[in-house]
């Protein structure tokens, strides 16, 4: 046992160390916007998690190289403790504001109460309003505590991008890639932290390869959205943010902000990208250009994308949602229904692909109280499937349901053949034994379960917390808003604010941890807690 | 000088798909982000930006005839 805590506390200062690397870079932040007075809870936030991390990765350096058991309860603690720390900034750039030392000269608007700006920030003195926060960015969700992130100083603003983009790639990814500790110990992580497809035979080379791939991708985005309309230092946040599915913004009303057609299709490729697996790009990269088509995830990206938003477009123009006079595309002014289908067509491929990219932007204002059932719903499927696995996705990812899918359809089949026949299952070119195909389905069959259950769980938890009915909200309200948090999209349709019960934050921050390691890792770390508090055997 | 031996950048350089092009397009990504930061949006800035964005699809697209034509032949 002790040894297990060892192996465990040795890896978690890893991470802390790495936290705390990334809090520290971020004063460059300040320090280029001026903002002298976050200087002191900047450099406390980092200081916090490198004191403990390195005190626990040095008091257990001899501990041994994690097996299975040790990779899940560290990838889920190490995400629970990223998101502890990672609150920190939050919390003490709250506070000074709130204290409001003289010598510190902070601007007015943060300490005078009474105006959105001071109540955005002042959300933040709320641990848990902090720890929300943390968590929903590094899980790469998008929900917020804040009243209007237009309000937040530029620190905060960049810290929530920071925490999303490298919650995107994982924390774990960012450790290994940093710490390049070879062997099975490394690779173990990196299973536990929802990827399994490697690039190259070391773990090492894989993890930098994918931020090689990220970093590349990230410039490109900053300067197409640039290119776009956004200012640059918009460009640079809602690049990350985007690229990572993240999906925290800037402005007040996230993309609806701009009201840009140029700016909504430039982010659709953006997102595109991160719902592709890395070992995809990295081929693509290479010049291998079919596996557009020719891997089965990507092709079903496209196909689902597709799907998702030729449908959307239907229901909202049945429901004449978007009724336009007049829009001009290309020079062209359309009237009447074309103008009306091109409308419902802009703001439903943005909002499918968001949803199922599980990023999480929103140019549809109205999204929640304003769309049909049927609409809500179909945004809530692309949000529960998600897109391909080993990208920065999450939901419970379309490969998922095509074994799944596809098992059944053997299943019904099997029963047509004589029962001496030997038939082999194939699945993305790979063909299966009995015993392979069964532990694929199982595995498939097993997170779907369990992503459902959990749904389940906090939607009832909402139904009893939070006003229901004419006057409150709608069960596909929040089957939509449990959904976006456990899918890590970060949609939402009202309900999520600092103002929530405290019972649903709590809810929705197990959501989004569960969510984003795919479930199992969290429930090994829980049942070892509880065995080793006696709860049961 | 090796790739693996460029101070911070190094090793991720070599991470990389053993691609010049590529290499050279993630480290002149965050000059150009400076450069136009501080030129604002002019016609020199713009010019700038499409040609790094379109370098680099173009340069997929390149990659890919290529790969094609010669996997074909």
């Amino acid at each position: 046992m002790a040894n297990r805590l060892g192996t465990i506390a040795r890896d978690l200062g890893r991470m802390l160390e790495a936290l705390a690397g990334l809090i520290l870079v971020s004063v460059l932040i300040p320090l280029v916007w001026r903002e002298w007075w976050v200087v002191p809870g900047m450099i406390l936030s980092g200081l916090l998690p490198l004191l403990v991390g390195f005190g626990l990765s040095r008091a257990f350096q001899d501990a041994d190289d994690p097996g299975r058991l040790h990779g899940m309860m560290i990838a889920a603690s190490g995400w629970f403790f990223v998101a502890v720390f990672g609150s920190v900034p939050f919390l003490l750039i709250a506070w000074t504001a709130r204290l409001d030392p003289t010598v510190l000269e902070i601007p007015a608007r943060f300490t005078t109460g009474g105006t959105r700006t001071f109540s955005t920030l002042a959300a933040f003195q709320n641990p848990l309003n902090g720890f929300f926060e943390s968590m929903s960015g590094f899980t790469g969700t998008g929900l917020t505590m804040t009243d209007n992130e237009a309000a937040l100083p530029h620190t905060l603003q960049w810290w929530r991008s920071f925490i999303e983009w490298v919650g995107g790639v994982g924390v774990i990814v960012l450790t290994t890639a940093i710490l390049a500790r070879p062997g099975s110990g490394s690779l173990t992580l990196y299973e536990s932290e929802a990827r399994s497809e490697k690039i190259h035979p070391s773990i090492v080379s894989t993890v930098r390869t994918i931020w090689w791939i990220f970093l590349l991708f990230t410039f490109f985005s900053i300067l197409l959205l640039w290119l776009a309309g956004m200012p640059m230092w918009h460009a640079i946040n809602h690049a990350m943010t985007g690229l990572a599915t993240g999906g925290f913004s800037i402005t007040d009303n996230s993309i609806g902000t701009y009201n840009s057609v140029a700016i909504d299709f430039a982010l659709i490729p953006i997102m595109i990208l991160g719902s592709i697996a890395f070992p995809i790009h990295y081929l693509i990269l290479r010049g291998n250009l079919r596996n557009l088509y020719k891997d089965l995830q990507t092709r079903w990206v496209f196909i689902f994308f597709g799907l998702g938003t030729l449908i959307l477009t239907a229901v909202l123009f049945g429901q004449g949602f978007y009724q336009t006079e007049t829009m001009t595309v290309a020079g062209i002014v359309l009237h009447g229904r074309t103008a009306t289908l091109l409308q419902t067509f802009r703001f439903a491929i943005f909002q499918f692909v968001s949803a199922a990219s599980c990023t999480g932007f929103q140019t549809a204002g109205s999204l929640g109280p304003g769309w049909s059932a049927p609409a809500q719903l179909t945004v809530a499927f692309g949000m529960i499937v998600g897109a391909a696995a080993g990208s920065t996705v999450g939901g419970i990812k379309l490969i998922r349901l095509l074994t799944l899918g596809k098992g059944i359809l053997f299943r019904i089949r099997d029963v047509f053949y004589p029962s001496t026949a030997v038939r082999t299952f194939r699945l993305d070119d790979r063909t299966l034994s009995d015993d392979e195909a069964a532990q694929e389905f199982e595995e498939a069959a097993i997170i779907t379960f369990l992503w459902i259950l959990f749904l389940g769980v906090a939607a009832f938890v909402f139904m009893i917390a939070l006003p229901m009915g004419p006057d409150g909200y709608t069960l596909e309200n929040v089957l939509f808003e449990v959904a976006s948090a456990q899918g890590n999209v970060g949609l939402s349709s009202g309900i999520t604010g600092p103002g929530m019960p405290t019972v649903t934050k709590v809810m929705f921050l197990f959501n989004m941890w569960i969510g984003r390691l795919e479930i199992i890792p969290v429930l090994v770390l829980l049942r070892s807690l509880f065995v080793s508090m006696e709860v049961y055997d | 000088m090796r790739l693996e031996h460029i101070p911070v950048i190094g090793p991720l350089l070599a991470a990389g798909a053993d691609d010049s092009v590529f290499d050279a397009l993630l480290i002149l990504g965050p000059i150009v982000i400076i450069i136009i930061t501080f030129l604002g949006r002019t016609l020199p800035s713009v010019l700038l930006a499409v040609a790094y964005t379109g370098g680099f699809v173009g340069y997929i697209a390149y990659k890919g005839v290529t790969e094609t034509t010669e996997s074909s032949t």
